[in-house]
Parts: structure tokens; sequence; C-alpha cells
């Protein structure tokens, strides 16, 4: 099979575990709402996804008490995601517009703002309460 | 339709915007003769998307994150680019440990760009077994630039002066393991690709670019050294780390004996590139020197510099595909004057037509990929007026930038 | 004359036929698929998958393009699946005789084979885009190409059941009865070996897979043949491509795999039935593995005009020496008795 090397590799294959992460079941199910409502309920089980990196920038987190509402995060957003809220002196964060750069973080002189590792967002209203950040 | 008037009488066949044979759109046109290619034609613009007039109106700290998403394979050397060019008006030094992180992680994305590439001409050609095989392996590289920059795609770890995240001395022996790996799969992967018979009569001696149509419109990359061209920037012109590290260019030769610029040929040169990168990060690790990650860890800071500097310049980076070029002009305001990006295809698009020229229907698809286009980071401008798209003449194009150039000294 | 009782009886075994060929096309259509998928290291859709699909084409609008020839165009798909399942009706399928065995022979299957063929090349022809036009050119380069060695096996085969002495050596049923390989000598097995090569090949160009799929090869022409098809019509494509795939199969079973369980090992008749029937799928879905599902992961696409050079250099000549093989095989016991 020297002509055609794939052969011997597909065959060895056959017989090994495919690398598929089966997340979050093993075939999709009809309807992944349903799904998720029978995982929470304990009627299925939900393969965990892949395990996120130890510096994983997922959404955001907002420490409100120690925020001096200095409005340099704001500055450094490349996609405008932060609003300073002049009357509170707090920021508000809207998560569909963050790209997840971490550069607010970086510059927060507080420390207030913290990526965390949650990545499953997404969702059908850009405005749910899980996406906007106070 | 085309069936009563016999197989030979001409026709057109129109493929794009969007279709199975292209991953990203752009329009051919393609006058037929029965199987073959008589002429063909291409309209690129279809993904404008007005990057560079977002970053006229952010500062060079939120443009970075701008850079980082001009292409969605190649994360860094966008960044990197526009990042040197930056440094070169503000006049920032980049510390020396930056320099080896950058080179760390420009490389890594060459192994996972070059093996995307490679699964990515399999499928063209109807290999889909190779296109899984690649891109299970891919997984690797994709897994560390993960764990050194927090993230797969968009890395964001190059900031003006320098870097964001350290490489610790924990995370050396993940990245030796995933070097070792595909130092130890090249060979297998040289073995499935070239010495594979249906590979090689689909690709050896198809869309031809000679020496002299490569060196005549411009190829860079991968393109233009499978043609034979001589040609790499961190061998010719080093940035970064490159400077004291040792780096040849890829040429065909080295591995078949012979160049023909075949689609087989710039298989051969994105293949070893991936060994050759391999190499290069292993030199870096070892060769590494302590110290800052960047010039200047204060953002704000940073930005008062950015905004004080005056002048123009222009970075440029051997991105997988080719060279990449970022020009700036920054006139002591808070975002730069200027931004002009220049990817890497926008100098390889044009020798897609001689390379189709005689070939067949059936060699499109891979002859179109071979080049690696990346039309998303090319598209720069797009003309649309009253609802219609416009196409300027060279001469409707030199008077409108004449007419810029005045707006902007005025 | 045929009796109204044959009839009846023809007229029931035509239906059970019909919707054992539709579920087992299916399921093997399903079964490639996983197969493809764990030599890719994927997990694949599940084997019900074409059932899934065949659902949600069937509550898919059907869309006829403004300039196809919309008779042509839906005529297509129905005789494309009815000729496939006719062809079922003349193979053995486990130890149950073929319900039109009597009535036609290799000969007849050859021609009916090309029927399904015709029929998505008429269709791409209607449905009036480049893409399909192109299709149905090298639909019919292909069928040129692979009638030849197709031929060449099916001669071969009955010459050396007939050299042997055996009536009808044209009839599925007696290629069947008498395997080729306790008819030959060794020089004839190395023959039928040769032939066996050459049918695992034409295989995979009849039911369009790689590396044969020229006439729809999905990264040039977008789906080819089928590109303007839609809903139920693309169903009825689907179906009859499943169906095909079990008569390809079946047909290779019938020359060169026939044994039967119950031929081997005794049993009672319920029983013997039902486990010949069993049988008789896993060496269909063996020769699916080898000639489509391994083949179609384990190569690139072929050009249409190495297909052709394939079929005709290569493959012809293969046929061309398994032939000559079994003559002399067939010639030189004679011979030897002469001298
Ligand atoms: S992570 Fe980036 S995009 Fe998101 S809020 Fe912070 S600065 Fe803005
Ligand atoms: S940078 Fe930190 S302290 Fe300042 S407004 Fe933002 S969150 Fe508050």
């Amino acid at each position: 099979m020297s002509s055609l090397p794939m052969i011997p590799e597909l065959l060895r294959q056959l017989m090994r575990k495919p690398a598929t992460n089966l997340f979050p079941a093993k075939y999709l199910p009809p309807s992944v709402t349903e799904f998720l409502h029978s995982v929470a309920s304990g009627k299925a089980h939900l393969t965990p996804p892949v395990k996120t990196p130890p510096k994983f920038r997922g959404k955001i987190e907002y420490q409100k008490d120690g925020c001096i509402g200095c409005g340099l995060c704001v500055k450094v957003c490349p996609s405008h995601a932060i609003e300073l809220l002049p009357e509170t002196k707090r920021i508000r964060i809207w998560v569909d517009q963050c790209i997840f750069c971490s550069q607010c973080t970086d510059m927060c002189p507080k420390g207030g703002l913290r990526m965390t590792d949650e990545f499953l967002l997404a969702t059908e209203d850009r405005y749910e309460e899980n996406l906007i950040v106070e | 339709m085309s069936e009563g008037e016999g197989k030979k009488a001409p026709y057109t066949l129109p493929i794009g915007p969007t279709h199975p044979a292209l991953k990203e759109p752009v329009m051919f046109t393609f006058q037929m003769e029965g199987e073959t290619i008589k002429d063909v034609d291409f309209a690129p613009g279809q993904t404008h998307r007005g990057i560079e007039w977002m970053g006229m109106r952010r500062n060079p700290v939120q443009i970075v994150h701008l850079t980082d998403r001009i292409c969605g394979i190649c994360g860094v050397v966008h960044t990197l680019s526009f990042c040197l060019a930056v440094e070169q008006i503000a006049e920032i030094e980049v510390p020396e440990r930056a320099d080896y992180i950058r080179v760390i992680v420009h490389e890594l994305e060459r192994v996972q760009s070059h093996l995307l590439w490679a699964g990515v001409a399999a499928h063209e050609l109807g290999f889909d077994s190779l296109l899984h095989l690649t891109w299970r392996v891919r997984e690797q590289a994709m897994d560390v630039i993960e764990n050194i920059t927090g993230n797969r795609v968009n890395y964001g770890i190059v900031q003006v002066g320098g870097v964001r995240r350290d490489i610790t001395p924990e995370q050396h022996p993940l990245i030796e393991e995933c070097l070792t790996t595909y130092e130890g799969l090249l060979s297998s992967l040289l073995d499935l690709f070239l010495d594979d018979r249906s590979i090689h009569m689909r690709c050896r001696d198809r869309g031809i670019l000679t020496y002299d149509d490569a060196v005549h419109l411009c190829t860079v990359g991968p393109t233009s050294r499978a043609s034979g061209v001589n040609m790499d920037l961190r061998q010719d012109y080093p940035y970064a780390a490159y400077g004291d590290l040792d780096v040849r260019a890829i040429l065909p030769d080295q591995y078949a004996g012979e160049t023909r610029g075949d689609v087989y040929d710039r298989i051969v040169v994105r293949l070893l590139e991936v060994g050759q990168s391999c190499g290069i990060i292993r030199q870096c690790l070892s060769e590494m020197p302590a110290g800052e990650i960047t010039a200047e860890p204060k953002i704000a800071k940073l930005l008062a510099v950015c905004k004080k500097a005056h002048g123009e310049a222009i970075g440029r980076v051997e991105a997988p595909r080719g060279e990449c070029l970022h020009y700036v002009r920054m006139d002591g305001k808070e975002s730069p004057t200027s931004w002009k990006v220049k990817a890497s295809s926008y100098s390889n698009l044009m020798s897609w037509i001689p390379m189709l020229r005689g070939e067949q229907i059936a060699d499109i698809p891979i002859i179109v990929a071979s080049i690696d286009p990346c039309l998303s980071c090319t598209d720069r401008v797009a003309v649309i007026r009253g609802g219609r798209r416009n196409i300027l003449t060279k001469e409707e194009l030199h008077r409108l930038s004449v007419e810029a150039t005045r707006r902007l000294q005025a | 004359m045929i009796g109204s009782w044959e009839l009846a009886l023809i007229v029931l075994s035509a239906v059970i036929v019909t919707v054992y060929g539709i579920v087992v096309g299916l399921f093997l259509l399903g079964i490639d698929r996983k197969l493809a998928a764990h030599m890719q290291a994927r997990v694949g859709p599940p084997i019900r998958q074409p059932f899934i699909d065949l659902r949600k084409l069937l509550i898919k609008e059907n869309v006829v393009p403004d300039n196809a020839i919309a008779w042509i165009f839906n005529l297509a798909p129905v005789v494309a699946l009815a000729s496939s399942i006719v062809i079922l009706l003349y193979l053995p399928i486990g130890s149950i005789y073929p319900p039109l065995g009597a009535y036609g022979d290799l000969i007849l299957v050859m021609y009916l084979l090309t029927i399904p063929a015709l029929c998505m090349v008429a269709g791409g022809f209607a449905s009036g885009s480049p893409y399909a036009s192109i299709g149905a050119q090298r639909e019919m380069v292909t069928m040129i190409a692979y009638e030849f060695p197709l031929a060449i096996v099916v001669v071969a085969v009955a010459w050396r059941l007939a050299a042997a002495g055996i009536q009808d050596p044209f009839t599925l049923g007696s290629i069947a009865a008498h395997p080729i390989w306790s008819v030959a000598g060794p020089l004839g097995i190395v023959g039928g070996l040769l032939l066996l090569l050459v049918m695992a090949a034409v295989t995979p160009a009849e039911l369009s897979r790689i590396p044969f799929d020229t006439q729809e090869a999905e990264t040039e022409l977008a789906g080819g043949l089928l590109v303007e098809y839609s809903g139920k019509n693309l169903a009825m494509f689907s179906l009859s491509q499943g169906v095909k795939t079990l008569v390809m199969a079946a047909i290779v079973v019938a020359i060169f795999i026939p044994w039967n369980i119950s031929s081997l090992v005794l049993l009672p008749e319920g029983v013997a039935l039902v486990a010949d029937l069993l049988f008789f799928l896993g060496k269909v879905i063996l020769v699916m593995f080898f000639s489509v599902s391994l083949v179609r992961v384990a190569m690139a696409r072929f050009q249409i005009n190495q297909v052709v050079s394939v079929f005709w250099i290569y493959l012809g000549l293969i046929g061309l020496v398994g032939l000559l093989l079994l003559m002399a095989d067939a010639a030189l016991p004679a011979a030897g008795v002469i001298i």
C-alpha cells in the first residue's frame, strides 16, 4: 500500500476510539433547550466541555465595591462594551459587545475586573440579564 | 443551456462569491471550453469590513485588539506588524524577552496555519480523511497557544511595547512536548501527502507558477518560495528576535531536488515550514533571556507616549501566507491619522490567473486554495454608490488618492 | 404463460423486495457513514441518520428552477428509484430466489444498471444549471468508462461457466449456484481475483463515490448533477442511492461470494432463511466496506480524464488479463486431455 499510505492509518483508526469530544451529548439532541432541561432535572447526562486553560478569558466579572469610577477601562475597551454611569460612578458592561480581550482588567487600577472561565454564553437575547454585568 | 451545443462550445462558468470550492468569498468568472479553462477573471472585495475606519477612531492600545481580529487564523501577525510600526514611530524599545515570546507565538501560529491549510487542500481534493487527520493533530498547537495566550484564536498577547503574558517555566515542558509530537509527525505527514498516488496525480504539474511570473507578480511567502524565489522576511529583514535566530528560506528543491512551481511544491514548502518552525521555537526556548516582557507595563503611560508620537512607519512581518504589511501614521493625536493594512494574500491573488489558465475545472478548488488565500484579511475596499458596485480604474484611483492626500495635508 | 397465482406471487414479492431494498439501502448508507467517520477518528452521525435526512427532505419544499425542463426534472428521480428497485428483483437475496430471476439474466441487469445513471444525466441536463450540465456530461463519460471493464467481468465469468458445461451461464441463478471459485482451477482463481478487483473498482463509480465522484464533486461543482434538486425529488435520489448501493453489493455477492449459511451447515428451514438473510447482509456490508467506505476515505478525487484512463487502460487491462487467465484455465485441462 505504498502508493496509498493512508489505508493502514485508516484501518488502525477504525479500531481506536474517535477523537471527538462528545459535548454536550453523543448525538445532537433534537432540541438543545429541551435537552438542557432534562439535564437539569437529572434525566439526561451532559458530557462536559474540554477544560479551559489557566489564563482563559471568559465572561467578565466586576467587583463594584472597589471601583472608583475612574473610567480608564472605558478608555481602553476596543469594542465600547463598557459604559460609565455618571450618577453612581460605576460601570456597566454589555457582555454581548465584549470581545474578551481582557484589556480592561489589565488597566483597572483597583483590580476590580476579572475574566472568569465561563464561556457558554450563547443566547437569543443580547440584552439578557446574564449578559449585563453591573 | 449548453448541452445542445456540443462539448467544445465555449461557455461561462461563474464560481463564487460563495461556493464550496472557496472558503472565503471571491467572485470568479471562468471562460470555459469543455472542461478546460480558457481564461479567468476574479473580483475580490466581497467581504470588506471597514476595520481601518474603526481603527482610525481608536487609540493604539484598542487597535491592537482589532488587528487580532483581521484574520481568523493569523491572530498574531497583524498585531505584530501594527505594533512594530507604532513602536518605530513612538520610539519604544521592546525588551528582548518580549521579542522571543513574540517569535514563539508567531511560529506556533505558522504551524497551526500550515496544518490548517494542508487539511483544506486535502478537502479540496476530496480527501477528507487527511483533512480530519491534519486538523486533529493541529489541535495540539492550538492547545499550546491557548495555554500561553489564554485563547485559541484571538490571542491578545502582543501589545505595543511588548507582550501581555509571560511564558512561565511550567509551560516549557508543554511546548517541548508539542514540538516533539510535530517533529515526529512530520515524516508521516510528508509521507501521507507527498507519497500518495492520488494526491500526486492531482497536484504534480497543476497550477504552475513560473519563477518569472512569481517575481513579476510580486508574490510573497510560500507561494513565491514554491516557485523557487529565495525570499523570506525572517531571513532578509529580520524583525523581533529573528536576527539572533538561524532562519533560511525553505525551497521545494530541498525536498524533491527540483522546483516546478506547481501545487505539489506548495504542499512541500508548507509542510517543511512546519518542521522549520518547530526548530525555531526550540531555539527560542533555549536562548530566551530573562527580563521584562514589556517596555511600559502601565497602559495609561503607554497611551500618553503614543499620543505624543509623530511620524509614519511600516511594520512588516512574514505571515504564514507571506509578507504582511501595516502602514501607520500618527500626528500627535489619540488615534492614528492613517492606518493601512496589506495582508499577504493581496500580493498573491494575481498569481491565480497564470496558474488557472489551461487547467481543468477539477483543478479549480485546489489551485485556488494553493496560495492559501485569506480574503477577509485582504479586502480593504468596496465601492458602492446608490446600491451599485463600482469598479475604479487605475486613473480614478490615482486621482482619488491625490485628493485624499491633499485633504490630509490641509 | 404466467398463471394468475404466479403473477400475484411476483407482485407480492416485488412489494416486499421494494420495502426491503429501501430500508436496507438507507441502513447501508448509515453504516457507510459510520464506518467512514470512525476511520477518520470521528463519532459520526447515528446509523439511522439517512432515515432522519429522508424525513427532513420529505417535509422540505420541492423547488423546480425556472429554467428547468420541469417534466424531465421531476420524472428523473422517480424513474431512477423505480429502476434501481427493479434491478433488485433480478438479484438473489440470501437464499431467496429472485422474484423475476426466471425472466432476466446478468446482461439485462447490466442494461438496467445504466437507467438510474441515465436518469441522473437527464435530470442534470434538465436542471438548467451550468454545474448540473457539467455534472451530467461527466456522468455520461464515467458511464462509458466503467461499462467496458464491467462487461469484461460479466462476459468472463459467464464464459468460464459455459466452458465448464453449465446451463444458462448468464442467469444469476446459475452463477450463484456455481461459484466461479469451485468451477475454475488455480489459474482461473487468480483470474477471478483480478475480476473481483475490477468489480470492486466499478462499484464506487456506479455509486458516484470518491474517487470517481466527479459528477457530483462537492468542492468543484457543489453537488453537480444534484445541485438543483431539493425536497421530495432529492429524497428520491437519495433513496435510489441507497438501493443502488444494495444492488451493486448484491451483484458482487451473487457473482463472487454466493455461498449461503444453509448450504454450509444444516439448519431448520425457518431458521435457515433468516440466517441466510443475515449472512447475506453481512456479505453486503463487507463488500461495501472494502469497495466503497474504505476507498472513499483513502483517496483523493480523480479528474474526469483520469477516471477514463483508470477504467479503460488500467482496469481494462486487469480485466482482460483476468479474462485470459480464465480462458487459459478452461483451455489447459482440455488441451491436456487431447495430448
Ligand atoms: S474584555 Fe475587552 S472588550 Fe470586554 S469589556 Fe474588557 S476591554 Fe472591553
Ligand atoms: S478601571 Fe476599574 S476602577 Fe476604573 S472605572 Fe473601570 S472598573 Fe472602576
